[in-house]
C-alpha cells in the first residue's frame, strides 16, 4: 500500500483534531500521516525495537482517537500529550522486559545517503541508540526529547511531569554517561586524534 | 574521554538525519483505527437542551401559533378597553339577535328519560 506523504501544516494539530472529531475523514488521514512518524520514531528511540515501537505508536494514537471528541484546544498541545502517552506506554513495556536489555543492534533505517558519509552517519546514529539503551529510562527520555526531537525544557517538563530543573539534571547526567560510553569508540566512529 | 563539547552533537545530528520512518503497514493500521473510531459526522452537532422560552414556544405550537395568540390577545384587550360603539351594537345583534331566544335543555332531557 502506498500513501503520499502530503500532510500539510496549514492547520495545527488541535484544529485538525477538532475536524477529525466532527467527522472529517480527510482530517483522519492527515493526522495519521502527520503524527504517526513522530510517535513511531520517539517510541523506537525509547525502546530500540521496531515491532514494539509500532505497537506502541498504534496504541498511543488509538488513545488520541478515543479522546478526540473531548479534546479542548488550548489546554495542552497534542504533541505534548502524545509524547507523554508514548513514553508511558514505552515505560510499561520496559518494565515488563525487566532485566532483558535493549537490543544490542538497534533497528534503524538504512541511511538515505549511499556514500561513505551516509554510512558514517548511520554508524554514529546506531552507536548513539545503543548507548541510549544503556541509560536509565528517564534520562533516555529527557535526552531524546531535548537533543533528537528538539524540544525546549518547558515542554519536556510538561511531558515528563517534572520541574525544569529536574529536566536539566536528567539531561546533564544522561549526556555525561553517553559521552563516557561513546568516547571509547571514537576511532571506530570516524574520529581520529590529530 | 573527550572534552570536545561538540562530540555528542555529531551523534545527535546523525540521529536526526536518520530518523526512523514508519512502514506503510503501520500507517495503514493507524488510519484504519482513525476511521473506525471517528465520531459520525454531525453527531456532535446535536443541539443543547432548549431554554425555557424555547420550550414555551414549542408547547404553544411554534412561532406562528404564538403570533396568532398575541394578535388575538391584543384584539381582545382593545375591544375590552375601547368598546367601539358601532362594534358593540353589531356584536350584540350578531350574538343575541333582536329577540330573546329561550332554551330549556332540562325539559328535553326529562322527556328522554320518561320515554326510555
Amino acid at each position: 500500500m502506498t500513501m503520499p506523504f502530503d500532510a500539510e501544516d496549514e492547520l495545527d494539530d488541535a484544529a485538525l483534531l477538532a475536524r477529525y472529531a466532527a467527522g472529517d475523514a480527510a482530517a483522519a488521514r492527515q493526522l495519521t500521516l502527520r503524527l504517526t512518524p513522530r510517535v513511531f520514531a520517539h517510541a523506537l528511540r525509547l525502546l530500540g525495537n521496531r515491532a514494539e515501537a509500532e505497537d506502541v505508536a498504534q496504541e498511543a494514537l488509538i488513545r488520541l482517537w478515543r479522546i478526540a471528541p473531548e479534546w479542548r484546544a488550548g489546554e495542552a498541545k497534542v504533541s505534548t500529550w502524545l509524547y507523554r502517552v508514548t513514553a508511558n506506554l514505552c515505560t510499561d513495556r520496559l518494565r515488563r522486559r525487566k532485566s532483558v536489555p535493549l537490543d544490542d543492534a538497534p533497528e534503524l533505517p538504512d541511511p538515505a545517503q549511499g556514500a561513505e558519509d551516509g554510512l558514517q552517519q548511520q554508524a554514529r546514529a546506531s552507536a548513539l541508540q545503543q548507548a541510549l539503551g544503556a541509560l536509565p529510562d528517564r534520562q533516555r527520555e529527557a535526552v531524546v526529547l531535548r537533543h533528537i526531537e528538539g524540544l525546549g525544557n518547558p515542554e519536556i517538563a510538561a511531558i515528563m511531569n517534572i520541574g525544569p530543573r529536574a529536566v536539566e539534571s536528567l539531561i546533564a547526567r544522561g549526556k555525561r554517561a553517553l559521552t563516557e560510553m561513546l568516547a571509547g569508540r571514537r576511532n571506530e566512529l570516524g574520529y581520529h586524534d590529530d | 574521554m573527550t572534552d570536545d563539547p561538540d562530540f555528542l552533537d555529531d551523534f545527535f545530528a546523525a540521529a536526526r538525519k536518520t530518523r526512523p520512518e514508519p512502514g506503510a503497514d503501520l500507517l495503514a493500521r493507524v488510519q484504519a483505527d482513525a476511521l473506525a473510531m471517528q465520531p459520525v459526522a454531525g453527531a456532535r452537532a446535536a443541539p443543547a437542551r432548549p431554554g425555557l422560552w424555547a420550550q414555551i414556544v414549542a408547547a404553544l405550537g411554534g412561532w406562528p401559533a404564538v403570533a396568532g395568540l398575541a394578535t388575538a390577545t391584543v384584539a381582545g384587550v382593545w375591544i375590552g378597553v375601547a368598546q367601539p360603539a358601532g362594534l358593540a351594537d353589531s356584536l350584540s345583534a350578531v350574538l343575541y339577535g333582536s329577540e330573546t331566544l329561550s332554551v330549556d335543555p332540562i325539559g328535553a332531557f326529562d322527556l328522554v328519560l320518561l320515554e326510555g
